[in-house]
């Protein structure tokens, strides 16, 4: 039960510095860029949109700094977070909905797939001590992990895209297609979606392998793993229910603690790629000075971290006993 | 061996000899000289900060002089051709370094010092303190930080240096204190530091003096990844556009290599080198933090021992047992580990006997090679113990095991000879029931069905008198003494003609060690199986083993009978350990301990190896003693060389 307790406690408190955060920094940056924004929308909308917008960027509001906050948070909980600019009349929400599913796919999967193909190379690298695998890998994927992500893409598209031909340069789909749920449109969109998840996957894979490999190198000399070899337990079976098992809990907190990472990466790639995900969106709204969607989309991806880590606790609980005991 | 010696690299040539907690430089120093990563990412990072420090005096040109022919491909003059605006790329990137190498140690020095500061106090301070520091600090761990600096930078137009020194410094801490915090807390309760508070020192005194040097590894990755990361996060910054686009960095250069599609146009190095230098650099932290945690955590490490020399011990000795009584019969064996400093012989030479049915106690300080002595016998050496077999043999049931192939020897596994652990806390897999853990060894080694494996399972619970309800409990629901009991009805599935036991009763009671004790006795005369019983308990010993062997410094010094080496112990070294302890039953005597400890295995004293310590030392021990029958009693001892037994043992018996 305590676990429960202090996790929901650090998820609320996580969701609540962000949703804070969003709301003290127009308001401590110099030379408030969102005036101008505003001056923009003045006419354009109802006034009592606009007034939000006030609120939430503290412009024109002759309330203090404490009621304009709650008024702010009021806002955020009943799911408002504006008008956005570059999208206009939408609603925020609206859009971010419209770029969260390309989002999803591509990070989403990608980073599930890193997990796993990194989370098994590294056991069977461990397991393997001192064979070829684990003599070539942790070196190439140490330097691998300092590759930034953008530049990769770069180059993937400059040798895949631009030399050879092999797979389209941008975007999420071609525009000619029809967007639709049929078999063309899908075949585009896996076939778009090659070079960014690839340029993903290479660079996230390595940390996975490299935290993994050193956990099940610290557990193999664990008494349990001694323990199952002196019961003349396969091989196989050790590896997998006795070092891989304990090897991947530590893991899955580190999950939780390198998504950030992996995220700003993924930013930076859809951009590269203009591909009408979260990222792309979010540089875009930096771009048009779209204060309101940008913030929107900061806090839409905080709350897509969170859920990923409460994946990883649920992962966890599952596979430790011991964090299930309610102590 | 991979020792690689550099000559003339300050330090390396420092006392081979680690100071206790204190001295991690000279250690350090040396660690980094034997690790390739570790030299590789030191090179990498001495390049470029050579190239930061100098750039004037080391680039060809001024790197945003707009003064050659603009796109230029690769060639003598232009190594990296020239940009769109006629700019030489490789002036640009080596100009650009300073940037990086500016960010890097700022952030890194930043956030470094944040999270020592915060990781320290909260483990150190702890309660409510710690509570709010550590959310503070999860917190930050995953609110996303880039995208959140991209909000700052676009509310500020653009992120300069300065800002993004102070953001990313400010947001970059909490991995680091993460991990400080959980190093601290470990450290909290250590006897130095024990020590410290009592002598009545200030807190911030302890801190500064005696936590952080102990921290120094974990410093300098919390350093190494905040600098990693400050890398990355700033070119990815100034490459969309956010940082100053008037800077010289590798990051503006991105962008403006982007804006004028240089991939396209064909200025590919244009794109390309400042991504390259940033992979380098980003490469030299990342290799030097994976060195660090090769070198702060030892298990990472991979050792290998000489291959030792080619055993021709099979033509030598005959293979089956000397007497058909002997369940095992253990000749020469000698064991080694590598170390830093050379092999480690941790069992050397030794025999022994065990009978069908006999309880045989093995005894000796810590250090003297019993534990290696049991993993040896029973094949599991293996980290964390990087010992070899190299010399013996070990004949069990008439094979010989000690070179086995791990396959055939899986077949004797628990069927002829099972295990028990000194803690089955740590020998229980901690995320599967006991009964999935007993089911594991009966489907290795038998076809016995769902419902026999659980018959079986109860059956050796109840011989334990363990409930059992308790299959279904994982290790921790268990009591220590449940734990223990558990562990050995598992390695009574099969009923094995041998139990080796290391310590079985060492992490309970007294109370709940006799009864433990007196139970496995029990059940060891009822199922008649032999033990091989280790332990540091001389009235344990006395109490349920036939037969003794204390060892010291890998050696065997005296093998008996209990009972007459208790009543008439022979080696100064038994003496002197029966000394130390308190005997139940005879009379109130004064304890007295062993002066000295045992010696470094990798350098034992030449002659007798435990004359330093033995109050019968003469000149003759200078010449290691071999071992001498003694009325049927073996024992290591020059006192015995003319076979009689010296006034100073009958005065004692």
């Amino acid at each position: 039960m305590r676990f429960v307790v202090r996790r929901v406690a650090f998820f609320v408190a996580t969701l609540w510095a962000a949703i804070t955060i969003n709301f003290l920094i127009p308001r401590l940056m110099p030379g408030n860029a969102a005036i101008a924004m505003l001056g923009r929308y003045r006419g354009r909308i109802n006034p009592a949109a606009l007034h939000a917008l006030e609120i939430a960027f503290g412009i024109n509001t002759h309330q203090g700094l404490v009621s304009a906050y709650f008024s702010y948070l009021g806002n955020i909980v009943r799911g408002r977070f504006g008008t956005s600019l570059t999208f206009f009349p939408d609603a925020v929400m609206h859009e971010v909905l419209q770029a969260l599913p390309w989002t999803l796919g591509l990070v989403g999967l990608t980073t599930i797939l890193a997990f796993i193909a990194g989370t098994l190379i590294g056991l069977i690298s461990a397991w393997r001590r001192g064979g070829m695998l684990d003599g070539v890998l942790p070196p190439i994927f140490v330097i691998t992990s300092a590759f930034p992500y953008f530049w990769l893409a770069l180059l993937a598209i400059w040798l895949f895209a631009i030399k050879l031909g092999w797979l389209p340069e941008n975007g999420g789909y071609d525009v000619k297609t029809n967007v639709a749920w049929s078999w063309t449109f899908i075949a585009d969109v896996i076939r778009h979606s090659i070079l960014p998840a690839a340029t993903i996957l290479a660079t996230s894979v390595g940390g996975w392998i490299l935290t993994m490999r050193n956990n099940t190198i610290s557990v193999l000399a664990e008494d349990y793993v001694r323990m199952a070899r002196a019961k003349g337990l396969s091989s196989w079976r050790i590896m997998w229910t006795y070092a891989g098992r304990n090897a991947i809990l530590p893991n899955l907190t580190g999950f939780a603690m390198s998504l950030g990472f992996v995220v700003s990466g993924a930013i930076l790639v859809e951009f590269v790629f203009n591909y009408p995900g979260v990222g792309w969106m979010f540089l875009q709204s930096v771009e048009n000075q779209d204060y309101a969607l940008m913030q929107g989309l900061f806090l839409m991806i905080t709350v897509a971290v969170l859920v990923a880590i409460l994946a990883a606790d649920i992962a966890t609980a599952i596979l430790d006993p011991r964090t299930r005991d309610s102590r | 061996m991979t020792t690689v010696t550099v000559e003339g690299h300050p330090g390396s040539e420092g006392p081979p000899v680690a100071e206790a907690r204190r001295g991690f430089g000279i250690d350090l120093v040396r660690a980094i000289v034997r690790n390739k990563k570790a030299l590789v990412g030191v090179a990498l990072l001495v390049f470029f900060l050579v190239l930061a420090l100098f750039p004037g005096q080391i680039a060809p040109d001024d790197g945003q002089a707009e003064i050659f022919q603009p796109g230029l491909g690769a060639s003598w003059h232009h190594w990296f051709g020239t940009t769109a605006y006629g700019q030489d790329v490789l002036s640009q990137l080596i100009w650009g370094t300073r940037q990086s190498i500016v960010i890097a140690f700022a952030v890194g020095g930043l956030a470094t010092a944040i999270a020592v500061i915060v990781g320290v106090s909260a483990a150190y301070l702890g309660g409510v303190a710690d509570g709010v520091l550590s959310l503070v600090t999860d917190v930050i761990l995953v609110i996303p930080i880039f995208p959140l600096i991209i909000v700052i930078a676009a509310y500020k137009k653009s992120a300069g240096l300065f800002t993004l020194i102070i953001v990313l410094g400010a947001l970059g801490w909490s991995y680091g204190a993460r991990q400080l915090r959980s190093q601290t807390l470990s450290l909290r309760t250590r006897d130095f530091l024990e020590s410290a508070r009592v002598r009545g020192e200030r807190k911030l005194y302890i801190i500064v003096y005696e936590i952080i040097p102990t921290m120094t590894s974990l410093i300098v990755a919390s350093f190494l990844g905040a600098a990693l990361y400050a890398v990355l996060f700033a070119a990815g910054l100034q490459f969309i556009g956010l940082g100053d686009p008037n800077s010289q960095s590798w990051g503006t250069m991105l962008y403006w290599a982007e804006n004028n599609e240089a991939l396209g146009a064909n200025m590919v190095l244009w794109a390309i080198m400042p991504g390259v230098c940033v992979a380098l650099l980003g490469a030299a932290f990342a290799l030097l933090n994976y060195a660090f945690d090769e070198i702060s955590n030892p298990a990472l490490r991979l050792r290998r021992l000489d291959k030792p020399p080619a055993p021709d011990r099979r033509d030598a000795a005959p293979l089956a047992p000397s007497s058909p009584e002997n369940i095992l019969e253990v000749r020469g064996l000698t064991v080694a580990y590598t170390s830093d400093d050379g092999p480690v012989i941790a069992v050397d030479g030794v025999d022994l006997e065990v009978a069908r049915g006999e309880f045989l106690g093995i005894v000796g300080e810590s250090g003297c090679g019993k534990s290696t002595l049991l993993y040896s016998i029973t094949r599991l050496l293996g980290p964390p113990f990087s010992g070899e077999i190299v010399g013996g043999e070990v004949i069990f049931n008439g094979r010989e095991i000690a070179t086995l192939g791990e396959r055939q020897l899986r077949h004797i596994r628990w069927r002829e000879f099972s295990v028990v652990m000194q803690s089955a806390m740590n020998a229980l897999n901690p995320v599967l029931t006991i009964e999935a853990q007993m089911r594991d060894a009966c489907k290795a080694h038998s076809t016995m069905s769902s419902k026999e494996i659980a018959d079986r399972s109860r059956e050796v619970l109840r011989l334990v008198s363990i409930d059992p309800i308790h299959l279904k409990s994982y290790p921790h629901q268990l009591s220590g003494g449940m734990r223990q009991r558990a562990m050995i009805a598992m390695a009574l599935l099969f009923t094995p003609d041998l139990v080796i036991m290391d310590e079985p009763t060492s992490a309970l009671d007294v109370v709940a060690q006799r009864s433990l004790m007196a139970q496995i006795k029990e059940l060891q005369r009822r199922l008649g199986f032999a033990v091989i019983f280790v332990t540091h308990d001389m009235s344990l010993v006395r109490h349920f083993s036939d037969r003794v062997l204390v060892m010291y410094a890998a050696q065997v010094s005296e093998l008996g009978r209990t009972r007459q080496v208790f009543e008439k112990p022979l080696h100064p070294y038994t003496r002197a350990l029966l000394d130390a302890y308190p005997s139940i039953h005879g009379p109130k005597v004064a304890l007295r301990g062993i002066p000295g400890a045992p010696p470094n295995l990798g350098a034992p004293p030449a002659g007798c190896r435990f004359a330093p310590r033995c109050v019968h030392a003469t000149a003759r021990c200078q010449i290691a003693p071999s071992l001498l029958d003694v009325d049927g009693e073996l024992v290591r001892c020059v006192l015995y060389e003319d076979a009689e037994v010296p006034a100073a043992a009958e005065a004692r018996a």
